[in-house]
């Protein structure tokens, strides 16, 4: 059976699941019926609110994909070269990596109240420290051999930067990539759901305060798929470039 | 412990060894160590496995400093064929070649020479063992070094690609003079590609005796390059047991 009917199949038992469910509890507060948030979906797909709350997600979604991608990427290449800046920054990282978004979310409100910059601010901070680490161990794990090989051949730093070590953390930073694009999704909803003044997140919020179930799983709905969409195209490309990058 | 490393430009001699000691921890890897190359001549290191071959090796290409005595260099430019020929799996043979010089006309030339004229963009996944060793030795080469040397680099190759690439090796030496060192525990080796050899004892290392090969045909099917083999053989069974 080919792999898109399989996916099919699976959409379909999730529905008629969801459906059973939401007969069983009857109640459109909890969990609305399929159809009727299906319906929604429709009718605020056809409105412009929805669709500028969207641009403005993927907006941000890209800024925090940019900026922790580049920031941290540059950071842990930086600090993976050096042991004692590595021994000095990975505490501060690891620290960084167990605080709650929750207290990033509080930290940012009192800095910048509600607005724009705080679900930046806040995806950012909650995302960086994995594509730090993730690219700092990379270099260090960099066979020595290799740079063994350049040091005899007397090659050229820079050269060796980018043949060498920027060569062995490509998959590093991909997976950082794909863990980050997994991740930015919920953790920007999330932030403009707590302290952002647009967004779908803010529209969940609304939907939210007006009771309005329906609306919420709509929202969801459409986040989930973009996000899904995103996330396929972007493990497409990334493999395309680790197959032109590996080995064999 | 301290290291001394001085680079002179003195007569003909291109490696210069003189009084080296080498510890780990507790452990005397070598003690009071001298010889010297001259240029234009092949030296064999021959031990046994463990002995620290690779160790001094490496300390002859600057790769590890951590010794006391000193170490005299009188080259330019160095090439080293590595026990396993740690190519960028990354990158196609030519791009292999191109990181360690950036001329391509001499990258041509080598890959022609090395028989590996065809294979410039597989990536080494791609390669039997003989051909990235191959790779390995054009690598070495490409630069025309004045000091070749040899980490014991036939250990993973049948005969016929190890005597292929001895071959190779030759020939090359043969378009353009070059000192070499190999290192190996294996007499034929030894034989074939050297006009001396350094036969060492186990650790603590230690030079026990050097021998003239220099007139020995290099030919493994000759009666003489076979009797010399066994008398080298029986002369190290003798010192080693006597270690």
């Amino acid at each position: 059976m080919p792999t898109g009917v399989k996916y099919v199949i699976g959409l379909i038992a999730i529905l008629l699941i969801w459906a059973v469910v939401s007969l069983i509890i009857s109640s459109d507060l909890i969990l609305p019926s399929p159809v009727k948030v299906i319906g929604t979906i429709f009718s605020e797909l056809s409105q412009q609110r929805t669709w500028e709350a969207l641009g403005t997600t993927l907006a941000k979604v890209g800024i925090v994909m940019l900026i922790t991608v580049i920031f941290g990427v540059f950071f842990g290449f930086l600090i993976g070269l050096n042991d004692t800046l590595y021994d000095i920054f990975r505490p501060a990282i690891l620290i960084m990596q167990a605080i709650p978004i929750i207290t990033w979310l509080a930290l940012v409100m009192f800095i910048w109240g509600i607005g724009w910059t705080g679900p930046v601010v806040v995806s950012i901070l909650a995302l960086i420290p994995q594509t730090i680490l993730s690219t700092a161990i990379g270099v260090r794990t960099t066979d020595k051999r290799l740079t063994e090989v350049a040091k005899v051949y007397k090659v050229r730093t820079g050269k060796v930067i980018k043949d060498i070590y920027f060569g062995s953390i490509i998959p590093q930073i991909i997976g950082a990539i794909q863990v980050v694009i997994g991740n930015v999704w919920k953790v920007v909803v999330v932030s403009e759901y707590m302290c952002g003044d647009d967004g779908i997140g803010m529209l969940i919020a609304w939907a939210r305060q007006s009771v309005a179930a329906n609306r919420v799983y709509a929202y969801t709905f459409i986040v989930i798929t973009i996000g899904l969409v995103v996330e396929n195209l972007v493990h497409r490309y990334t493999k395309k470039v680790l197959e032109g990058w590996e080995a064999s | 412990m301290m290291s001394k490393v001085e680079t002179s430009r003195e007569d003909m001699t291109l490696v210069r060894v003189e009084h080296v000691s080498k510890h780990f921890e507790k452990l005397n890897i070598f003690s009071d160590l001298s010889f010297e190359i001259v240029a234009g001549q092949s030296v064999a290191l021959l031990g046994p496995s463990g002995c620290g071959k690779t160790t001094l090796i490496r300390m002859i290409a600057s790769l590890d400093e951590d010794y006391t005595g000193q170490i005299s260099r009188n080259y330019q430019k160095i090439g080293y064929v590595f026990q396993e020929p740690r190519l960028i799996p990354w990158k196609s043979v030519y791009d292999n070649l191109r990181f360690v010089l950036e001329d391509d006309e001499k990258i041509n030339e080598a890959l022609k020479i090395m028989k590996l004229d065809g294979f410039q963009d597989y990536k080494p996944a791609k390669l039997s063992g003989g051909m990235r060793q191959r790779v390995n030795l054009a690598r070495a080469l490409l630069d025309e070094p004045d000091l070749l040397l040899l980490d014991e680099p036939f250990t993973s190759l049948d005969l016929h690609t190890k005597l292929s690439i001895i071959e190779d090796i030759l020939d090359g030496k043969k378009r353009r003079t070059f000192s070499m060192i190999i290192v190996t525990h294996d007499v034929r080796e030894a034989l074939l590609m050297a006009d001396r050899i350094i036969l060492l004892s186990n650790k603590p290392t230690k030079i026990l005796e050097e021998l003239d090969v220099s007139q020995v045909p290099k030919d493994i099917m000759s009666a003489e390059f076979l009797k010399k083999e066994s008398e080298i053989l029986n002369k190290i069974v003798r010192r080693w047991s006597e270690v």
